[in-house]
């Protein structure tokens, strides 16, 4: 493993160089300490180090992804070198960045945490880091939704613990982690460049983050940004090129095209019309000039609707500067992100730049980051692509693209359907409907630490976060009569908003004899505030001049403004024994502005405990089988808060028109208020029990997790008949029922090869217990409820009336089939099951990387499809030859209760009005969520150190292909989308509104200087 | 370390507790007023615009669709397409669905609310407004959905699942309401009562008696099938000893709450059916045309009213059938007669479309009379003749047409017109009363017809079965949703086979 060469040297010097010992390149920033004593250093980017030592003493050698290695020090004059075995799994080595960013052994943990490191994290080179962590982390949930060229996010660690769907006034999902970059807690991450960070903790219990206040209620995600070592300068550049292509769109019938009732119509958008025959038909009226416009009638071998899209594109370039000496370290970054849309113009860019150091004054530290990113987007809303899934199969795309020209059939005039909104020419809704912003953020920190003595250290931090968002909607006027009309319009809006956090933490630590104590006492202050302000016009007197001071009528506008404060004070006592025992009490007390001042104020406590019986107990140690054992169990109760400010009142609001000159007009909001809203608590208990066996070359870890949500604060939908539409309640209760596991192993181990496979399993049991008055459900987002004894939120949907045997009703008279007074419950929209599948393949310089994601047990419904069903479009609106039929499977009760098989009543039709109807039936548009997909792959290749080591100039190479969504496997019914692309933050929802899925792949590249 | 302590330890208190409430004192709303800041005169004419609206567009849009007036063209095939196939789920569909239910529960929170405060404050015409308002809604919603909430209803977190009352019930306390309403207006004292935020009658107390024993009378009518007659008499004694009377010649319950020319501002039924902002002709005006059948109604009267209301193609007027799914060449949009507005009229105001800021209709003075020609028929009234009210209610109506006065006497004289000459005075009377409603208050007629059977509506073509009607709207998802079992144990909600109460 390591060889000792003498070579002259000072006597208290010790120098060394540490290696990787498969592929020999030199380790920088590995961690080397004097045993026994304080002494400690890291290795410079070749790989060296010097350190004081003794003969005789002993250096410890670690290092991220390496076993440790020891070394004795035989003689004062040495150069050790040291080969270290990479082995990303030691557990009893991993230090978990704790709550307050206080970095802390894993064995003194008393719940579970699991770290995603920089590489793992940017296997699939997402530009939003958070995607990068998806189906990595056991209990960690990650979806996408609104995807566009800057798709948002849904997080949820641990099932759902909130029933409110927004919360605070950063608008944060309540169900989401919190995100802490560099201990300062930030509303969002997506800005943030992945290739910064280095390293994720995700402190998945609410213990771990009791310290951070009650957004940590759902655990943390506590982001380390990178920072420089001592020695020689490093810099990276790194780029990437992906291409996505759209897929997965819901299929359509091809057999019938435009018309009514089986009569072609030249103007009629929706498939009615006969079967296609192949020949020439007129699409359309004629245009100005008298030419017809014809189309042939068969639908093309092809998708025409994939005509609509284009290739979307995402280049991606890195570049990184990083270094330091004794004194100070110093990362600088910049990233520049340009996406191309599947939509044709959408586009996005980002630019990041990060400056991140460290100085020390004797017993004084300071560090301090700071973080911009300007991200200009450009899209079309909602619209162009919802027209493709109603059109006939025979249409044609590039027909239309050219609308400007008066004489196209792509004019509005010309248009063959005079349909306004969605069913506009997709092409003149991308060109004339716009919506940009562009936004800039600017994070930073700056912390100062002083160690008073062995003892006692005091650190106060301060942070900030700010993102200003100018946005501007613009709509070009077109004239024409009745929907082919386009009225110009413009809304210039901007969107302040800044947290200013601060902590004082006083930290104290001594060890009597084989008791170690800690005790941290720390004071936070959190101050929040937004403003945000639009100003418009919704009716401009020209199309290229978008201006609120051309327009005809009044100025549109609006100025919010929100504030919030916190206040925290907290403490966290620690107590070991021997290093194998650890016990941790946690408490905090906030006072919240947000609440009357009668219920401001509450408290949270908690308490966790861990145990390694492989140093305890004396027969264990040193087992070569169970390497390394821990077991560990937390209990707390956390208070949180989902309301945004002002929520306790009624506000009245002027609308329908009002004010109408000096006519004031106000009306109340329809939400019932309540002033008296106290804080929600949450109790879990946890359990868990983690294993390194074989040298740790196997890694186990199971976690049981019981959370009870109580005194919920949400938004009960109640009966309009109530006079409003829901109530603020604090009402309502949620538990989770939670196992975890996680399996990591090297399956080859060898010196040219190694191949690990990881497995992490979750199963949440979760369940609505107690809802609001006599509600046995409440209303989440449309489908989405919230159901007593079912999952939240759980698909509830209309269904038809069926017999014992499921078999559906028909009316005896018309045939069709009858639906049921009662909706349907179906099941959870959350999958309770899911799995990651990452496997890590190295031989030489090649790595193979890919992360299998795996979802079972949920459901969806999309609204995509019964437009289609309107529109004729649907496969199930051709299937009977668009005749009466019998309907499937079907019964008529011909005395109550009592059924016999329907073998000959025909429907009532099977046209238009009997398939829109069918479409309406939420069942038919429903389907299990499950699905199996290969997440990320990427296959790297590193140029072999010999061929770069005739210069010195460039110290590592590799290239890689990179691929995201490459193959899906969904449960047969499910032929509406990817489970996972959702609509508006709603989980199994799927909407025509949101860009359909798309998968993509692309290459990359990696400098290292 | 003592020395520690003793500087941290205060500052860290001083933080969180000295300076903590003030620090935390920002949860006061900078944005938007709240109930106690603002005066009763701030909030009525909001109350009384979403009341109308909900009146003259969203009712009056399913009326004039069931009511027998409007038909789409070839190429508004797929407009209303629920409404045309009696399609009652997707009706009541929580998004896509018409939401009568909850738009009209919420205004009649608006109303309780105003009548809380007013109660409190002791300004009695508001609560009296308030009242009568709040009759007018419920009354509807048993017009619409039978059974409903109303001693449980609008009390917000105190019945978070609201009792339903049998509709009989509700509308017999509807009617008391009312009644609770004339006696609060009648004892406002000055310096209470409401002026020009009475976007109706500017605060005159005799008008809200008026329109009030209007409402009434209009509830007791609709009864007159359901052998409910003992009630019916009491009440119209009510009515005579409170002595104010009913809405009559010029007495229209208009609101002009001061529509503006800009987007959003204009008068909503011209929004809606006419022009836009830019005078741009809207897609309901486009495909939106009349019925074969109402132009023949009008044709076989040689009613004057018809070349007001419409534009004829090539000199004839051309309708279309309503819920037709086939197309045709006669029913396209440029060979049938759209509505006429000032632009198709020499910018002379039309029947239906006046000016942007034209007052938007909750009652006018022509149903009022024909309501009261149908009481004196049926013997409740005696103050004047059935045959004058009938006649002065085709006046008023011809007037708010646009017809010149003139033109009444050819008119009357006529054997289908006159009411001499009518063997079913009933009848001849709500047929007129079809006539002058038309798209103004349009639910009106779809509630008549299934009264009285009058006129003799075609049925939709898009109708699941020839003899099936839209009897009733089934309860909406979202009631559904949230308080299933009462509304479960009012029995079937079948738009088609289950008639409200007062439907025999």
């Amino acid at each position: 493993m390591f060889s000792c060469i003498n070579l002259h040297a000072q006597a208290w010097q010790v120098k060394g160089k540490v290696i990787d010992e498969t592929t020999g390149a030199a380790l920088a920033g590995a961690t080397v300490a004097v045993k026994s004593t304080n002494r400690i250093t890291q290795t410079a980017a070749d790989g060296s180090f010097l350190i004081q030592a003794a003969k005789g003493q002993v250096l410890h050698i670690t290092f991220s992804g390496y076993s440790f290695v020891e070394a004795a020090v035989t003689n004062a004059d040495q150069l050790v070198q040291v080969s270290m075995t990479p082995d990303n799994k030691q557990l009893d080595e991993v230090v978990v960045t704790g709550a307050l960013g206080i970095k802390r052994a894993s064995r003194e943990f008393g719940a579970a945490a699991q770290i995603v490191d920089n590489r793992n994290l940017n296997q699939g080179k997402t530009v939003n880091p958070v995607f990068g962590l998806a189906s990595k982390v056991a209990g960690l949930r990650i979806n996408m939704y609104d995807s566009k060229v800057d798709p948002q996010v849904q997080i949820t660690l641990r099932g759902t613990r909130s029933l409110s769907r927004t919360s605070g006034i950063d608008g944060r999902n309540p169900n989401a982690p919190i995100y802490v970059v560099d201990g300062m807690p930030v509303p969002d991450i997506a800005r943030l460049n992945p290739n910064d960070i280095e390293s994720i903790t995700v402190l998945k219990g609410a213990n771990a983050a009791a310290l951070y206040g009650s957004e940590g209620v759902n655990g943390a995600l506590m982001i380390n940004t990178k920072s420089g070592k001592k020695g020689r300068g490093v810099i990276q550049y790194n780029h990437t090129t992906i291409f996505s292509n759209v897929f997965l769109l819901p299929p359509a019938q091809t057999t019938y095209g435009q018309g009514n009732n089986g009569v072609y119509d030249p103007t009629q958008y929706e498939s009615w019309g006969p079967a296609f025959d192949g020949t020439m038909k007129d699409f359309g009226l004629p245009l100005p000039n008298g030419v017809q416009p014809q189309l042939l009638y068969a639908a093309p071998s092809k998708d025409a609707r994939l005509d609509l899209f284009q290739t979307g594109l995402n280049v991606q370039n890195d570049l990184s500067l990083s270094g330091g000496d004794d004194k100070s370290t110093y990362f600088m970054s910049v990233q520049h992100v340009n996406i191309k849309g599947i939509i044709p113009e959408d586009k996005n860019n980002r630019t990041n730049l990060r400056f991140n150091g460290s100085r020390k004054f004797g017993k004084l530290n300071t560090n301090y980051n700071i973080n911009y990113s300007y991200n200009k987007k450009n899209t079309t809303p909602d619209g162009p692509w919802i027209g493709a899934y109603r059109y006939p199969a025979n249409f044609d795309f590039g027909m239309v693209k050219d609308w400007e020209d008066p004489l196209s059939p792509g004019n509005p005039l010309n248009y063959f359907t005079s349909q306004g909104s969605w069913l506009r020419n997709p092409y003149f809704l991308i060109d004339n409907i716009r919506d940009q912003s562009t936004q800039q953020t600017l994070t930073g920190k700056v912390e100062v630490d002083y160690r008073f003595n062995d003892w006692f250290k005091a650190l106060y931090r301060v942070g900030f976060y700010a993102l200003s968002d100018e946005t501007r909607s613009t709509v070009r006027k077109f004239e024409a009569p009745g929907t082919r009309n386009t009225v110009g319009s413009v809304s210039d809006g901007s969107n302040n908003y800044r947290r200013l956090n601060g902590d004082l933490i006083l930290h104290f630590n001594k060890d009597f004899g084989k008791i170690s104590t800690g005790l941290i006492l720390g004071n936070n202050i959190r101050t929040d505030y937004r403003k945000t302000t639009s100003i418009g016009a919704a009716n401009l007197l020209y199309p290229d001049l978008f201006n609120p001071g051309s327009r005809q009528g009044e100025l549109n506008g609006s100025v919010s403004i929100a504030e919030q404060r916190s206040v925290g004070t907290y403490g966290e006592l620690s107590v070991g024994y021997d290093n194998y025992l650890f016990l941790t009490f946690t408490g905090r007390n906030d006072w919240v502005s947000v609440l009357s001042p009668e219920n401001r104020s509450y408290f949270y406590p908690g308490v966790s405990a861990s145990f390694i019986p492989t140093d305890a107990i004396t027969t264990l140690k040193g087992s070569n089988i169970l390497s390394y054992a821990k077991v560990y169990a937390s209990w707390n109760r956390t208070g949180n808060v989902t309301l945004t400010p002002y929520q306790l009142n009624n506000a009245y609001t002027q609308n329908n028109g009002f004010p109408f000159g000096n006519m004031v007009g106000f009306l109340p909001g329809l939400v019932n208020p309540n002033p008296n809203i106290e804080p929600e608590f949450v109790t879990s208990y946890e359990a868990g029990i983690q294993l390194g066996l074989f040298r740790n070359r196997l890694n186990f870890e199971a976690t049981y997790v019981y959370s009870d949500s109580k005194g919920q604060i949400f938004n009960a939908t109640t009966s309009s008949s109530t006079g409003y539409n829901s109530a603020r309640v604090n009402a309502g209760r949620l538990t989770n029922s939670i196992i975890e596991m996680n399996v990591n192993g090297d399956v080859v181990r060898s010196k040219d090869i190694k191949w690990n496979l990881g497995f992490n399993f979750s199963y949440i049991n979760n369940q609505v217990k107690e809802l609001y008055g006599g509600l046995d459900n409440i209303n989440n987002f449309r489908q989405s409820y919230g159901v007593i004894g079912a999952a939240f939120p759980s698909l509830l949907v209309s269904d038809y009336k069926r017999d014992a045997q499921g078999r559906v009703v028909v009316d005896a008279t018309t045939g069709d089939p009858v639906i049921a007074a009662d909706n349907t419950l179906l099941g959870t929209l959350v999958p309770p099951y899911q799995m990651g599948l990452s496997t890590m393949f190295q031989f030489k310089g090649i790595s193979v990387g890919a992360q299998f994601d795996w979802r079972m047990g949920g459901w969806l419904y999309s609204e995509i499809v019964p437009a289609m069903y309107t529109a004729g479009t649907d496969p199930r609106t051709a299937e009977y030859g668009r005749q009466p039929f019998v309907w499937p499977n079907s019964v008529i009760e011909v005395t109550p209760g009592h059924f016999e098989a329907n073998t000959s009543k025909l429907t009532s039709s099977g046209g238009r009005a009997f398939w829109s109807k069918q479409g309406e039936v939420q069942i038919n548009t429903a389907a299990p969520s499950d699905f199996f997909k290969l997440r990320e792959l990427s296959i790297s290749y590193a140029l072999p150190i010999s061929l770069l080591s005739k210069q010195s100039f460039i110290r590592e190479v590799s290239i890689g292909f990179v691929a995201n969504n490459l193959f899906i496997i969904r449960h047969k019914d499910n032929k509406y989308g990817d489970p996972e692309y959702l609509y508006n933050n709603t989980d199994g929802y799927l909407s025509f509104r949101q860009v359909p899925p798309f998968r993509s792949y692309g290459v990359n590249l990696n400098v290292t200087f | 370390m003592k020395n520690i302590f003793r500087f941290v330890i205060p500052v860290m208190m001083l933080i969180s507790l000295g300076s903590c409430k003030k620090f935390l004192d920002v949860n006061d709303n900078p944005n938007s007023p709240i109930s106690e800041t603002l005066p009763l005169r701030a909030k009525l004419p909001a109350a009384l615009v979403s009341s109308v609206n909900q009146e003259s567009i969203q009712l009056n849009q399913i009326g004039a669709l069931w009511g027998g007036y409007w038909g789409t063209t070839n190429e508004g095939i797929s407009m209303f397409v629920d409404l045309k196939s009696y399609n009652g789920p997707a009706i009541r569909h929580q998004r896509d669905g018409i939401p009568v239910w909850e738009n009209a529960f919420n205004t009649l929170l608006y109303y309780q609310l105003l009548k809380e405060e007013a109660v409190e404050e002791g300004y009695f015409f508001y609560a009296g407004i308030s009242k009568i308002m709040q009759g007018w809604h419920f009354l509807r919603l048993v017009d619409v959905y039978n059974n409903i909430p109303f001693d449980d209803a609008l009390q917000g977190t105190q019945f978070p699942t609201p009792r339903y009352e049998e509709g009989k019930v509700v509308y017999e306390k509807a009617i008391s309401l009312i009644t609770d309403g004339i006696a609060d207006v009648k004892r406002a004292v000055p310096g209470t009562e409401p002026t020009t935020d009475d976007i109706i009658f500017n605060g005159n107390k005799t008008l809200w008696a008026k329109l009030a024993n209007t409402i009434k009378l209009r509830a007791l009518l609709r009864q007159s099938q359901a052998g409910n007659d003992a009630f019916i008499s009491i009440e119209i004694q009510k009515i005579q000893a409170e002595g104010s009377g009913f809405l009559g010649i010029g007495e229209n319950a208009y609101v002009r709450p001061g529509y503006l020319s800009t987007a959003g501002k204009l008068n909503p039924f011209w929004e809606s059916y006419y022009r836009n902002v830019q005078g741009v002709i809207t897609g309901n005006y486009q495909d939106i045309r009349p019925t074969v059948f109402a132009i023949q109604s009008y044709q076989t009267r040689n009613d004057p009213r018809l070349e007001k209301l419409y534009v004829p193609v090539n000199g004839n007027y051309n309708g279309v059938l309503f819920g037709n799914p086939n197309t045709a060449p006669a029913y396209s949009r440029v060979n049938t007669s759209a509505f006429r507005g000032p632009q198709e009229n020499g910018n002379q105001p039309g029947a239906l479309f006046k000016s942007i800021s034209q007052p938007s209709v909750l009652m006018s003075s022509f149903e009022s009379l024909f309501l009261q020609a149908e009481a004196t028929q049926r013997g409740w009234l005696n103050a004047s003749t059935a045959k004058a009210l009938y006649e002065t209610a085709i006046q008023e109506s011809f007037k708010y047409m646009e017809v010149a006065a003139a033109a009444f006497t050819p008119y009357n004289l006529q054997p289908s017109v006159n009411y001499d000459a009518a063997t079913d005075k009933i009848r001849r009377i709500i047929e007129q009363k079809w006539l002058a409603l038309n798209s103004i208050s349009s639910i009106e007629a779809w509630s008549e017809f299934r009264r009285t059977g009058w006129p003799e509506i075609p049925n939709s073509l898009e109708a699941p079965t020839a003899t099936s009607r839209p009897l009733r709207l089934m309860y909406p998802e979202t009631e559904r949703m949230t308080n299933n079992a009462n509304a479960s144990a009012q029995g079937s909600d079948d738009m088609l086979n289950s008639p409200v109460w007062w439907d025999r």
